[in-house]
């Protein structure tokens, strides 16, 4: 079995929150170990960027 | 004619490159809602669908340059308070109301997943709560990371749910969700979930409310759950094969800790289905088969299958303590004929029945009771696409309405976060006079409303001024004592605002369908 997938079933959880701040807390207030992620969403429009880079390199 | 003014004055402004998650910005709307002066407060990030929700909502937008990294302040209201209001939703977002007093969340957070993984290498899950259309794309980071995923989002596309889930099954990893809610692992409770005792029995659910419900009514037989997996409720489907129901059931199955599986949600898929049935039948322990609404019948140990979500805790309480599943069986239909009873003594009311939910499982099994009591039940999430409601804000004949919908949740919290539209709903219902009876769930535990009973009391007492006991008003709380919320408090506060208050969503919409159905 995938030794992630073991600890998880076997020891409990112990997260990576990405998003809601509240489930992080939740998790804490139950003696849970969790770091909160500071997720940002990617740069509108980077993948456009990039592509038009590539066409103007072509 | 006499003109009246609507609109009141109003400010936008646009912070830049400023991301904050749904759940914060619309607990701070909230907030700033409910100051003097203000009429609307709204906050979130500039991409299309919510420039085109605050223009439908009256603010003018048509100068407004905002990128989707940039967060939006609208308030409407007298021109005296605008400034400070928009003050003010920066004052609490960077330092919540609610979160005043506890751990003001100074601790470090990384920026990256790989940031993330130094802190705590040993980490074993991420929980995914990030707009439907990110979240697919941060799931494959965290699955590249060797990551167990929990994904709370919806409106994550169907080809990305089996992208995600592919690639998960692969590792040997498990993906809850997406559009899951609820998970229980090893008692704790993740997302919306509540605080029960661990166990002989863990569940896999294709079903949110349906995994609380279970897990509720396990508890109060004084039977402990393990793990509760949910896996959202398209994993069921064709498209999505039941690759996760089926990798958990197997887990399950061949863990030790295990003595009883239950596997709940609404019907899969014929194959999907005969899948599930097959691992069953192969088990050297017994699984109960909670399909909402299901076809199949009968018990043939080790497979148990039941149709609704209190009797499929009931038939697995007693298969955990070692009891005899026929006479819990018989022990259920008595309690059909004490319904009916109660229902005489309460006194039949004549007229329709209104159903406002907050769990979708719960309505869905809410409008299942209905149906084969009372006939046809129109709903915005119907049984059958003929009785969907045209406007899911106007109630027609017999109408039970799930408020977690994207209808009602677009730009606003969960009902089982924000209790005010129910609230309100109430009066609305009992303003119909051929409205008999009004039922509705309280779904309690982490995540949710802090004092749900609270505010929805407050809508009753208003509708019954309206309607005095012409209507009466059945609901049931899920949830435990050792809930935040305290389940026994909420139905107190229920009960002495007149609501006869039932130990589960089943008995409650039986009762709510044979006050009327026992008129003539």
């Amino acid at each position: 079995m995938n030794q992630k997938l073991r600890s998880l079933l076997k020891e409990g959880p112990r997260a990576v929150n990405i998003g809601v701040e509240q489930f992080a807390q939740d998790l804490a207030a139950q003696g849970v170990k969790v770091v909160q992620m500071d997720w940002r969403p990617p740069q509108a429009g980077s993948d456009l960027l990039s592509k038009l880079r590539k066409l103007k390199r072509q | 004619m006499m003109r009246l003014e609507v609109m009141g004055l109003q400010r936008l402004e646009v912070v830049e490159r400023t991301y904050y998650d749904s759940v914060t910005l619309m607990r701070v709307a909230k907030e700033i809602g409910g100051m003097e002066g203000v009429s609307s407060a709204s906050l979130s990030m500039g991409t299309d669908a919510n420039l085109r929700i605050l223009a439908a909502a009256g603010f003018d937008v048509s100068n407004l340059s905002a990128t989707p990294n940039d967060l939006i302040i609208a308030v409407m209201g007298e021109q005296d308070v605008l400034d400070l209001a928009v003050a003010k939703a920066k004052e609490y977002l960077s330092n919540p109301p609610w979160r005043q007093g506890q751990d003001g969340g100074e601790s470090y957070k990384p920026r990256s997943l790989d940031g993330a993984l130094t802190v705590m290498p040993e980490a074993n899950l991420a929980v995914i709560s990030v707009a439907g259309r990110y979240a697919g794309d941060v799931a494959m980071d965290c699955i590249a990371k060797d990551l167990n995923v929990m994904l709370y989002s919806d409106n994550v596309p169907l080809e990305k749910e089996i992208e995600v889930k592919r690639a998960a099954a692969e590792k040997g990893l498990l993906v809850m969700g997406p559009d899951c809610g609820t998970v229980v692992i090893r008692g704790v409770a993740i997302g919306m979930a509540n605080s029960c005792p661990t166990g002989p029995v863990s569940i896999v659910a294709a079903a949110g409310t349906g995994l609380q419900e279970v897990h509720v009514q396990l508890a109060r037989r004084g039977v402990g759950t393990l793990h509760g997996i949910g896996t959202g409720g398209r994993d069921v489907k064709s498209q999505v094969g039941g690759i996760m129901v089926e990798m958990a059931s197997r887990l399950l199955l061949e863990d030790h800790e295990v003595q009883v599986l239950v596997i709940v949600g609404k019907p899969p898929a014929p194959e999907v289905e005969e899948r599930i049935l097959h691992l069953a039948r192969g088990s050297s322990k017994p699984v109960v088969l909670g399909f909402v609404g299901g076809k199949a019948k009968g018990d043939q140990h080790p497979v148990y299958i039941c149709r609704e979500l209190e009797e499929t805790a009931a038939v697995a309480a007693a298969l955990a303590k070692g009891e005899d599943v026929p006479q819990v069986r018989a022990a259920m239909d008595a309690q059909v004929e004490e319904l009916k009873a109660l229902a005489k003594r309460i006194g039949p009311r004549k007229g329709y029945l209104r159903g406002l939910y907050s769990g979708g499982t719960l309505c869905y099994e809410a409008q299942l009771i209905a149906r084969d009591i009372l006939g046809p039940i129109h709903s915005n999430t119907p049984l059958e696409e003929h009785l969907k409601l045209e406007d899911s804000l106007r109630s027609v004949e017999h109408t039970i309405v799930d408020f977690g919908e994207d209808e009602f949740t677009q730009g606003r919290l969960h009902p089982m976060i924000d209790v005010s539209l129910r609230a309100s709903r109430f009066q609305e219902e009992v303003k119909d006079p051929e409205v008999g009876v009004v039922l509705f769930d309280v779904v309690i535990g982490y995540g949710c409303h802090p004092d749900p009973a609270t505010g929805l009391v407050e809508g009753i007492r208003k509708a019954k001024e309206i309607c005095g006991d012409r209507v009466v008003f059945v609901a049931s709380v899920c949830g435990t004592p050792d809930d935040v919320q305290d389940a026994d408090r909420q139905r107190r506060i229920l009960e002495e605002a007149g609501v006869v208050v039932m130990d589960s969503n089943a008995k409650a919409s039986r009762l709510a369908s044979f006050l009327l159905s026992l008129s003539e």
